[in-house]
C-alpha cells in the first residue's frame, strides 16, 4: 500500500513534485504517466529514499519513508529505469545478495532465487557475470532481485527499457499476476498501451502536479470524447508542457 | 552488523572474481601489470635499502637527521594518503551508482557509509601500501631486522598510519559537504586549499630541515646523538612525528618507547575512526542529499557566452580542432572534479617551487650537493607527472560513451588522440620549463647561502660548469614531461574505461596504477643516468677543475633519444588498443 500526501519537492525555484495525494492500496496496479521532466522520476526517488521530500509525506505498508526508511525499504522492491548491478557476480549471485540486503534466511533465500529465476525464465544465463549481459537481461535480473523477498509492494520506473517481445511479456504477465495475489505495483512508463493493459488505476503528472487520476474504466470512457485513443487523452492533457 | 558483513561479502567475492571471458588482451595486461608491480616492489625495496646505506655510510648524516628526514618524508606521505582518500571519498561517498542502489535498499546509511569508507580506503590507499611496505623492507633489510619488526611495522604503524589519514580527509569531507549548500561552494574549496597549502607551509616552516641541519651538524661528527631538543612542539603532536620516533627508538633498542608510540598510534586511529562513525551517522545520507544539487552550483559561473572558447565565437583553428579544443575545454571546467584538483595541485606546485627557488643552504660534500640537487629534479619531474597521471591519463576514457558523436563523424580516430595528447602536452611541456627554470634558480645565479658549519650569510656565484648543469636540466625537463605525457596518455587509451565518467577514479584504476609503476620506473632510470654526471660537476667545482662535459653530453643524449623513443612507442600502442576497442 502506498500514500502521498500533498507530496511536494522544490529545487531552488523550481517546483519539480506541487502538491501530489495519491492512494494505491494492496493488489492495486497503478500506471503513472507523464511527458519528460513532468515529475515521474522525482516522484519516485521520493518513494525510494533518493530524494527528500520539501513537503508532504509517503508511507508505504504503513512505514513512513523518511521516519522509518529501513522498515518502509524492507516492505518493497524497485526496478530503476537503468539497474545497478555488481558487474562481478552472476545474475545468481546478485539475487542472492540482494535477498541478503533484506535479511533474508538462507534457507528461503535459496527457494525464493530459484522461484524468480524460474518465474523470469533466467536458468540458462544467470550463472554468467552480469558485465556481459545486454540492457534486457539486466533489467529482467533486476526485476528478480526486486522480487526476491517477496515485497509487498513493487515499484517501478520503464520497466520495458531494453526488453525483447517475450522479455516483455514475460515481466508482464509476473506483474499482472504479483497485484492478483495482492501486492501493490507502481510503475512510471511512457508506454500507453502498457497501461491500458495492464493498469487498474491511471495518474498523469504534468509540470508536477497530477492532472489526471481516475480508474482504467474511466479513462476508457475519458478516451471516448476523443478519438478513442488513450494517446489522444495524454497529448490533451499535458498539452501546455509540449507547447 | 549482518548487512553490513553480507555486502563486505559479497564485495571480496567480486574483488576476488576472475574475468568471465579472459581473451588475450586481458590475459596480457594482467600479466603485464603483475610483472611492473612485482618490479616496482622489487625496485623500491633495493632503492630503500641503498639510500639508507648511502646517506648513513657515504654521507654520514647520522641516526637522528636520518630519522627527521624520514619523519618529514612521511608528512607528505600523510598528506598525500589524506587528500588522495579526500578527493576520491567524494566520489566513492557522493557520486558511486552502488549508493544510490543501497539506498533503496533496507541498509543503514552508517552501514552505508561504512562500505563506501573501506571502499574508498582500500581503492586510494592500495599502492601507497605496497610502496610503503617496500620501502620498509628495504630500510629493516639494512638494519637486519627480525620478522616480527615487519609485522609490528604493518599492523601497528603503517596501517593505523594511512587509516588516520583517511579518517582525518573523510570527517573534512563530511565537514566541507555539511557547509556546502550553505556557503559559496568555491569559498569553501578555495579554502580547503589554502588551509592545506597553508599546513604544509607552516610544517616545513616550524620543522625547518635547513635549521635542522645546521643544528645537527654544529655537533659533527657525533651526529648520531638524541637531538631531540630540537623538535619543535607542535611537531610531536603529528603521526609522522611518532613513526620516526618508533624507528629511532627500534634502532636504538629503546622498546619502551616504541610501545608508546605504538600505542598512541593506535589509539589515536581508534579515536578517529570513532569520531568519523559519530559524525557520518549524523551527517553523510544528509550531505549525500546535498550533494545532489551541488553540481547545479559550481557550473553556473562558467556559462559566459563571450568567452573565448564559447561555440558560437570563430577561432582561426580547423572546425574540427576548434571543436575538439572548446570540448575539451568545457568538459574541464564544468566537471567541479577536474578543476577543483587542477587548483589543489597547481597551489602545492606553487608552494613548493617558492621553497625551492630560495633554497639557501651551503654544502660542502659533493655527494650531499649531488643528492639535494637530483631530490629537487626529481621531485619536479614526481610532480609533473602526477600532474599527467591525474589529468593526462583519464582524457581517453573520459570520452565515455559519446564516443559515437566522434567515430560517426568524419573525423579520424588519431585526429582525436592528437588533439587531446597535445592539449595536455603543450601545458604540461610548459609547466615543466617553469618549474625546471623556478628550482634551479639558486644553481644560475649569484645569490646569499648560509655556510651550515658557521651559520653565516655569504654570496655566492655558481661555478660555470653548475650553471651549465642547470640549464642542461631546464633543457631535458620538457623532453622528459613529453616523454611522461605520452605514457600517461597512451596507457590511458590503452587500459581505457569508457563506461566510468569520473575522472577522479579513472586517474585510480589499476591501469593508471600501472602507468605510475612505469613512469617511476622511468624516473629511477633517469635519476640512475644523471646521477654520475651531477656527482661530477660538484666535484669538479669543490676542485675548481673544469667537468668533463662528454660524459654529460652522453648522459643528456641517454636521456632524451631513449625518452622520444618511448614517447613513440607508447602512442602507438595507445592508438592500436583504441582502435581495437571502438572497432
Amino acid at each position: 500500500m502506498i500514500e502521498l500526501h500533498n507530496l511536494t519537492k522544490t529545487f531552488g525555484p523550481f517546483t519539480a513534485v506541487d502538491d501530489v495525494s495519491l492512494s494505491i492500496p494492496a493488489g492495486e496496479f497503478f500506471g503513472f504517466l507523464g511527458p519528460n521532466g513532468a515529475g515521474k522520476t522525482t516522484t519516485i526517488k521520493m518513494m525510494t529514499g533518493l530524494f527528500t521530500p520539501t513537503a508532504g509525506s509517503i508511507r508505504i505498508n504503513g512505514f513512513d519513508v523518511v521516519k522509518e526508511p529501513l522498515k518502509a525499504k524492507a516492505t518493497f522492491g524497485y526496478i530503476p529505469d537503468h539497474p545497478y548491478l555488481y558487474d562481478k557476480l552472476t545474475g545468481r549471485e546478485f539475487i542472492y545478495s540482494m535477498g541478503g540486503l533484506y535479511g533474508m534466511r538462507k534457507e528461503t533465500l535459496k527457494e525464493n532465487v530459484q522461484r524468480v529465476i524460474d518465474l523470469l525464465e533466467l536458468e540458462s544465463w544467470v550463472d554468467k557475470k552480469t558485465e556481459d549481459y545486454s540492457q534486457g537481461m539486466r533489467q529482467r535480473v533486476t526485476f528478480a532481485a526486486a522480487f526476491v523477498h517477496e515485497p509487498k509492494t513493487v515499484i517501478i520506473d520503464e520497466p520495458m527499457v531494453g526488453l525483447d517481445p517475450r522479455s516483455a511479456r514475460i515481466v508482464k504477465d509476473t506483474l499482472k499476476r504479483m497485484s492478483q495475489n495482492g501486492v501493490s505495483i507502481f510503475m512510471s512508463t511512457h508506454i500507453l498501451e502498457m497501461v491500458e493493459e495492464l493498469c487498474d488505476r491511471v495518474g498523469i503528472i504534468n509540470k508536477g502536479r497530477m492532472v489526471f487520476l481516475d480508474t482504467r474504466e474511466n479513462l476508457h470512457r475519458h478516451k471516448a470524447k476523443y478519438d478513442g485513443k488513450l494517446e489522444s487523452v495524454f497529448l490533451e492533457l499535458t498539452k501546455e508542457a509540449d507547447e | 552488523m549482518s548487512a553490513l558483513l553480507h555486502i563486505l561479502r559479497s564485495k571480496l567475492r567480486m574483488f576476488l572474481a576472475m574475468p568471465s571471458s579472459p581473451d588475450t588482451g586481458t590475459v596480457v595486461r594482467s600479466a603485464g601489470s603483475f610483472v611492473v608491480f612485482g618490479s616496482f616492489a622489487v625496485g623500491a625495496f633495493f632503492f630503500s635499502n641503498f639510500i639508507t646505506a648511502y646517506l648513513l655510510e657515504t654521507v654520514g648524516i647520522g641516526l637522528f637527521l636520518f630519522h627527521r628526514f624520514i619523519g618529514m618524508l612521511l608528512f607528505v606521505f600523510f598528506v598525500t594518503v589524506n587528500l588522495g582518500n579526500m578527493v576520491v571519498a567524494f566520489t566513492t561517498l557522493y557520486r558511486s551508482p552502488e549508493v544510490s542502489f543501497l539506498l533503496t535498499a533496507p541498509v543503514s546509511y552508517l552501514n552505508i557509509f561504512i562500505i563506501k569508507f573501506l571502499d574508498n580506503f582500500f581503492y586510494s590507499s592500495g599502492t601507497l601500501f605496497m610502496v610503503g611496505l617496500s620501502v620498509l623492507l628495504g630500510y629493516g633489510v639494512y638494519f637486519g631486522y627480525p620478522w616480527h619488526f615487519y609485522l609490528l611495522m604493518m599492523f601497528g604503524v603503517m596501517v593505523p598510519f594511512m587509516f588516520l589519514a583517511a579518517c582525518i580527509a573523510v570527517i573534512v569531507l563530511l565537514f566541507l559537504m555539511t557547509l556546502a549548500p550553505r556557503v559559496n561552494f568555491r569559498v569553501l574549496v578555495g579554502g580547503i586549499v589554502l588551509f592545506y597549502i597553508g599546513q604544509i607551509y607552516l610544517y616545513f616552516t616550524v620543522t625547518s630541515p635547513v635549521r635542522l641541519v645546521q643544528e645537527v651538524m654544529k655537533f659533527y661528527p657525533y651526529v648520531n646523538l638524541y637531538f631531540g631538543s630540537l623538535d619543535p612542539v607542535i611537531a610531536k603532536f603529528l603521526p609522522n612525528y611518532w613513526v620516526s620516533e618508533i624507528l629511532y627508538f627500534y634502532v636504538n633498542d629503546n622498546f619502551e618507547a616504541v610501545g608508546g608510540y605504538v600505542a598512541l598510534m593506535l589509539l589515536t586511529t581508534a579515536g578517529l575512526f570513532v569520531l568519523l562513525l559519530a559524525a557520518a551517522n549524523g551527517l553523510y545520507y544528509r550531505t549525500w542529499l546535498a550533494s545532489l544539487s551541488l553540481k547545479r552550483l559550481t557550473v553556473k559561473r562558467f556559462e559566459a557566452k563571450d568567452m573565448v572558447f564559447a561555440f558560437g565565437r570563430r577561432s582561426w583553428f580547423a572546425p574540427v580542432t576548434e571543436v575538439l579544443l572548446k570540448k575539451e575545454f568545457w568538459q574541464f571546467v564544468r566537471e567541479p572534479a577536474q578543476w577543483i584538483h587542477f587548483v589543489v595541485m597547481m597551489g602545492l606546485l606553487t608552494v613548493f617551487l617558492s621553497s625551492v627557488s630560495t633554497l639557501s643552504i651551503r654544502l660542502e660534500s659533493p655527494e650531499l650537493k649531488a643528492v639535494v640537487y637530483l631530490v629537487v629534479f626529481i621531485f619536479n619531474i614526481f610532480l609533473i607527472n602526477a600532474v599527467a597521471l591525474r589529468f593526462g591519463f583519464p582524457v581517453m576514457s573520459l570520452e565515455g560513451k559519446a564516443y559515437w558523436s566522434v567515430r560517426s563523424a568524419p573525423v579520424r580516430l588519431s585526429s582525436v588522440y592528437r588533439t587531446k595528447f597535445l592539449v595536455t602536452a603543450a601545458f604540461l611541456v610548459l609547466l615543466s620549463v617553469a618549474v625546471a627554470f623556478l628550482s634551479n634558480i639558486p644553481y644560475l645565479f649569484v645569490r646569499s647561502v648560509t655556510d651550515l658549519a658557521t651559520g653565516r650569510m655569504e654570496t655566492v656565484t655558481p661555478h660555470d660548469d653548475v650553471r651549465a648543469l642547470a640549464w642542461m636540466t631546464i633543457a631535458l625537463t620538457p623532453v622528459v614531461t613529453f616523454a611522461l605525457v605520452s605514457l600517461n596518455v597512451a596507457l590511458g587509451a590503452v587500459y581505457a574505461d569508457f563506461a566510468e565518467k569520473n575522472p577522479v577514479r579513472i586517474a585510480s584504476s589499476q591501469g593508471a596504477t600501472m602507468t605510475f609503476l612505469l613512469s617511476i620506473v622511468y624516473i629511477v632510470l633517469l635519476l640512475a643516468l644523471y646521477y654520475y654526471p651531477t656527482l661530477m660537476v660538484f666535484n669538479a667545482e669543490l676542485k675548481q677543475v673544469p667537468a668533463d662535459w662528454r660524459v654529460i653530453r652522453f648522459a643528456a643524449a641517454s636521456i632524451a633519444v631513449p625518452s622520444l623513443l618511448l614517447a613513440a612507442g607508447v602512442h602507438i600502442a595507445g592508438l592500436r588498443s583504441l582502435r581495437r576497442d571502438l572497432a
